[in-house]
């Protein structure tokens, strides 16, 4: 059918099918990519919401024949990078653009709330931004950049004031991110953005089993249907098939065995991703399924079967004992023990694991283009060149719609990597949401028994742990997680003895890697459980308890490393007026069956681990300015904002005088991940030593230009490398090198729980937060903010269960209903080893989180949930057992 | 803590994943678990040859240094190691000879004796 509508200003007639809905025909057809997809075209992300006849709806459901006549506004139609419109800029400069994935989105849905409402409540934000989601910022600085767009059209404020100097002062400065204006007007690029007309939809079959032996793949009928070019299997990749990040156990395509649900085993290659889907359910695939292990404790049991041929189901397991942890129980006048469980989550960021692969160049001298999430492309580019036999390759990040630890290792790049070599032509893959989540890693499950003691004074004297970690089917990173979790066992405080162990499982559970803090958030929330409860049974506030057992410079932690800086206690003190409102506000809480409780949780989080190095290097360019070459990923957090301000103020430069080229492993250093919060330590330390070169080797020969230095002969590009102490924890005792620095939080939760439901509602979380000197302010807080966020999460909704949570309202997403009121206090401790004092932040949010809700509901209502999520249904029943 | 029996699940070993301290050519050197050196800055000319006489390469020509002087330059260079056309334009040589001169052909054999590491995980 014929419908005519107007388009961002201009009338359009379009000949459609009936069921096709607007967000295809913007993306497919006018190329507008500004609307993203995440949810399948469910309508539960908001992700391509526009604005038609005035109203902002989700493209994604929205029929193009009944838009005859209509006046459709998408981001394009707003503004431009070079002539943006307010709501752009408010959002920019509000720090309300972290990955960008959502942004167009949230901008549509703003300005039609804006065009009715110019002066809006927090609630009517929150209610006209109720469909769209955001993983990133925990929603605060979305409502705050609704808000400050509304100032701006009501001529209250402009840009203008509140934009920083770029000339002006580089450090401690909330500069608009390098990115964040092409985000909010929709063109920056993530993968399926890019257009790639005539490569090939991927689909793929994927395990219904848990663990099943592969008896046959019937590829015929799928081979003879329409549009298929055909079925790859694992006999068709030429390499080793297998993704080596740390162990050559993750088949790209499963060979005899599958070992979760959700295990690749087939890819369909077709002219249309509709073919290639409707393709995969005519491929045959008989399995024989084997006893599946559900659990760490079942597949470390006598006769269990072994998930890996070449390795036993306990992968690993590491000690940890400092001082005589035996007696000290035995002498404490008090000891709580407790037992406790996190679930499987998935890191959920809003993009889908897209992936591009395409030939650049033709016959012999062609090299394979992927193009993907990556946060570690240079390790990824060897992985996928060892798996699938072809060297010649070359890894773009495009723009990165949030990632939270997913993207550590390959997840859809195997398979279209290897599609594009046995069908030699470009193919983009964008798996759905559940195939999304049935390729990338999860957070571990941890299973934590924990024991602390304190002598009749309340001076803590003793950690005991035993902890298990559901590794999943495939190692990953799972040694890292595990080794992460013991470096910082004893979280903030000074324990003189530790007795604890942990070992590490594989299961037939999905595989697990990194995610957000990956491992210290789950055995911080024993601990912090733990010390909780021994605050409260000795009666003393636990807040003063948590400051009284502080580490301080000179003692050691658990690994037996002595610190020489610790500023923990300091935010005790930041938090203790906040604490003492919040307590009294708590307790003024008249009858009823909502409980108002309080909650605090500490969390220090190393930064800078052993064996760690990164190099950057940079070069002066012929207009004086600096090109920054290295391989830091930015999936959000803000790494070209942290590379770009202490790259400018080191060589005392304008902000647009620095140019990064981060993306792609022909042109940047190999640099580790975009992980354990190590970029800003990392490749800020190593860019620091590359400028120092720069400048040292300006002044050794008199020069303060580029042409001063091309006259003297002296090279413009200098490599600087910043390393970290070499040594792994001893595997008897677990004592050894741990992280040179800390990054530290102590956070405040408030909730409020219905006695008769179970529900616990977060009022507030207040953090207080110290990464030593702040080198941009907003982009701190929004780590904060979405860190406590997630945290919230994890404590009360999120969990991944495989075959069932298929979709962000199975996953239970944070939305605007679920956000609550945020507080932050920074401290600026600068760091003795930090790059120009700082260190990285994004994970340490996160850590105290849970626990401090948990802390909260017990304060709340008596009950200790040891089993995260804290589900209303585990709430009732904890009550319930209770009376 | 409660002692907990430790069968181990099937009769497979442990994940092999430590990076590990080796000493050669008179020093102690930290190697990752494929056996490349962790760090570039460790690699002497003693250091390859006792690497490539541990392969089976007791004598390095003028072709095996050129090779191995073109990894280093193009690392210290760009922080990363090239790819193999780069390493064929770079040394002059054929991509088959290059796999032939050396145990392990370019990747596990020149690239390992030049010192490169392996990009890092997340360690």
């Amino acid at each position: 059918m014929k419908v005519t509508f107007t388009l961002n200003g201009i009338p359009r007639q379009v000949v459609v099918d009936p069921d096709v809905v607007l967000l295809d025909l913007l993306r497919d057809e006018f190329r507008l990519t500004g609307a993203k997809q995440s949810c399948d075209k469910k309508g539960q992300c908001g992700a391509c919401t526009v604005i038609v006849d005035g109203k902002a709806v989700r493209s994604c459901l929205t029929k193009v024949a009944k838009l005859d006549g209509a006046d459709v506004i998408t981001i394009e139609g707003l503004g431009t990078p070079a002539n943006p419109h307010l709501i752009q800029e408010a959002f920019v400069l509000a720090g309300a653009v972290q990955c960008g994935f959502c942004t167009p989105g949230m901008i549509m849905a703003a300005k039609a709330l804006l065009d009715v409402h110019p002066d809006p409540s927090t609630a009517q934000i929150k209610r006209a931004l109720r469909h769209n989601l955001c993983r990133c910022t925990g929603y605060v600085k979305i409502i705050e950049a609704v808000k400050l767009a509304g100032e701006f059209l009501r001529g209250e404020k402009t840009p203008d004031e509140l934009r920083p100097d770029p000339h002006g002062a580089k450090l401690g400065v909330s500069h608009p991110r390098p990115s964040a204006l092409i985000k909010a007007c929709g063109v920056a690029q993530f993968t399926a953005d890019i257009l790639a007309p005539g490569a090939l939809e991927l689909a793929a079959v994927h395990s219904p089993h848990p663990h099943a032996l592969i008896k046959s793949i019937d590829t015929k009928a799928a081979e003879a249907m329409p549009g298929v070019a055909g079925v790859m299997t694992a006999k068709d990749i030429k390499g080793s098939n297998r993704h080596n990040y740390m162990v050559p156990d993750r088949p790209v395509l499963c060979e005899d065995r599958v070992r979760y649900i959700g295990d690749p085993v087939a890819v369909v290659a077709a002219e249309t991703r509709e073919q290639a889907l409707a393709a995969v359910a005519a491929v045959r695939v008989e399995y024989e399924p084997l006893p599946a292990l559900g659990s760490p404790h079942e597949a470390m049991a006598e006769g269990a079967p072994q998930i890996h041929s070449e390795w036993a189901n306990l992968c690993l397991t590491q000690p940890q004992i400092k001082g005589d942890a035996a007696r000290a129980f035995a002498e404490a006048g008090h000891v709580v023990e407790g037992h406790y469980h996190t679930q499987m989550v998935h890191q959920a960021p809003l993009e889908p694991e897209v992936c591009l692969a395409f030939f650049d160049g033709e016959g012999d001298d062609a090299q394979l283009v992927v193009v993907g999430r990556s946060i570690n492309i240079h390790k990824h580019l060897a992985m996928l060149q060892e798996a699938t036999g072809w060297e010649d390759m070359r890894y773009e990040e495009a723009y990165v719609g949030g990632q939270f630890g997913i993207k550590i290792d390959v997840t859809s790049e195997g398979i279209a990597a290897a599609a594009a070599l046995h069908f030699r032509r470009a193919v983009r893959y964008i798996p759905s949401l559940p195939e999304s989540m049935y390729l990338s890693p999860k957070r571990h499950p941890f299973d934590v028994k924990v024991k602390v003691a304190a002598d009749a004074d309340g001076n803590l004297t003793a950690l005991g742990m035993d902890v298990v970690i559901d590794n999943g089917a495939y190692n990953s990173m799972g040694n890292v997680v595990m080794n992460r979790a013991m470096m910082m066992l004893s979280g903030s405080y000074n324990f003189p003895a530790v007795d604890a162990r942990a070992r590490l499982v594989y299961t037939n559970n999905p595989w697990g890697a990194a995610a957000r803090g990956a491992g210290p958030p789950q055995v911080n929330y024993a601990l912090e459980s733990a010390v909780d409860r021994l605050a409260r049974e000795m009666k003393i506030d636990p807040l003063e308890f948590r400051r009284r057992n502080s580490l301080r410079p000179g003692q050691s932690k658990s690994t037996g490393q002595v610190v020489d800086e610790w500023p923990f206690p300091e935010l005790c003190d930041a938090i203790k007026p906040h604490y003492d409102r919040a307590v009294r506000e708590a307790r003024e809480m008249g009858e009823g069956t909502k409980k108002r409780g309080v909650g605090v949780a500490g969390g220090s989080f190393g930064i800078g681990g052993p064996n760690d190095q990164s190099m950057v290097a940079v070069e002066l360019d012929p207009d004086d300015g600096i090109t920054v070459y290295g391989a830091v990923a930015d999936p959000g957090e803000g790494n070209d904002s942290m590379l770009s301000q202490l790259a400018a103020d080191a060589m005392d430069l304008p902000l647009d005088k620095v140019r990064l080229v981060t993306r792609d492993t022909d042109h940047t250093t190999a640099n580790g991940p975009a992980a354990a919060s190590r970029h800003t330590y990392m490749s800020g330390g190593a860019l620091l030593d590359a400028i120092r070169q720069l400048r040292e080797a300006m002044a050794a020969c008199g020069a303060t230009t580029y042409a001063d230095m091309q006259k003297a002969g002296v090279p413009t590009r200098y490599m600087g490398t910043r390393k970290t102490v070499v040594g792994t924890l001893d595997p008897e005792t677990g004592q050894g090198p741990s992280f040179e620095s800390q990054v530290h939080a102590l956070q405040l939760a408030e909730v409020e729980v219905d006695t008769e439901t179970g529900e616990v509602r977060v009022i507030r979380m207040t953090c207080a937060a110290d990464a030593g000197r702040v080198i941009h302010p907003d982009n701190v807080i929004g780590q904060l903010q979405g860190g406590m966020d997630m945290g919230v999460g994890l404590a009360l909704r999120e969990e991944y269960v495989p075959g069932k949570t298929k979709d962000w309202v199975t996953f239970k997403y944070p939305t605007m209903k679920t956000a609550f009121d945020m507080d932050v206090i920074i401290c600026e401790t600068p760091r003795k080893r930090g790059s120009n004092g700082a260190v990285g932040v994004g994970e340490m949010t996160l850590v105290p989180t849970a626990p401090a809700v948990l802390n909260a509901i017990e304060d709340a209502v008596g009950v200790r949930i040891y089993d995260l999520p804290a589900t209303p249904d585990k709430v009732k029943a904890a009550l319930a057992a209770m009376r | 803590m409660t002692e907990v029996p430790e069968p181990r699940g099937g009769s497979g070993r442990e994940l092999g994943l430590s990076r590990h301290y080796r000493d050669i050519a008179g020093r102690r050197v930290l190697f990752d678990n494929e056996g490349f050196l962790w760090s570039a800055d460790d690699w002497t000319e003693d250091l390859a040859a006792a690497l490539g006489a541990e392969m089976g390469l007791d004598t390095f020509t003028e072709d095996h240094w050129r090779v191995l002087r073109f990894f280093r330059e193009y690392y210290a260079t760009n922080g990363r190691a090239p790819l193999n056309r780069q390493l064929a334009a770079g040394t002059g040589m054929r991509l088959l000879d290059l796999e032939e001169l050396f145990p392990g052909g370019i990747r596990r054999g020149a690239r390992r004796l030049a010192g490169l590491p392996n990009p890092k995980t997340c360690t």
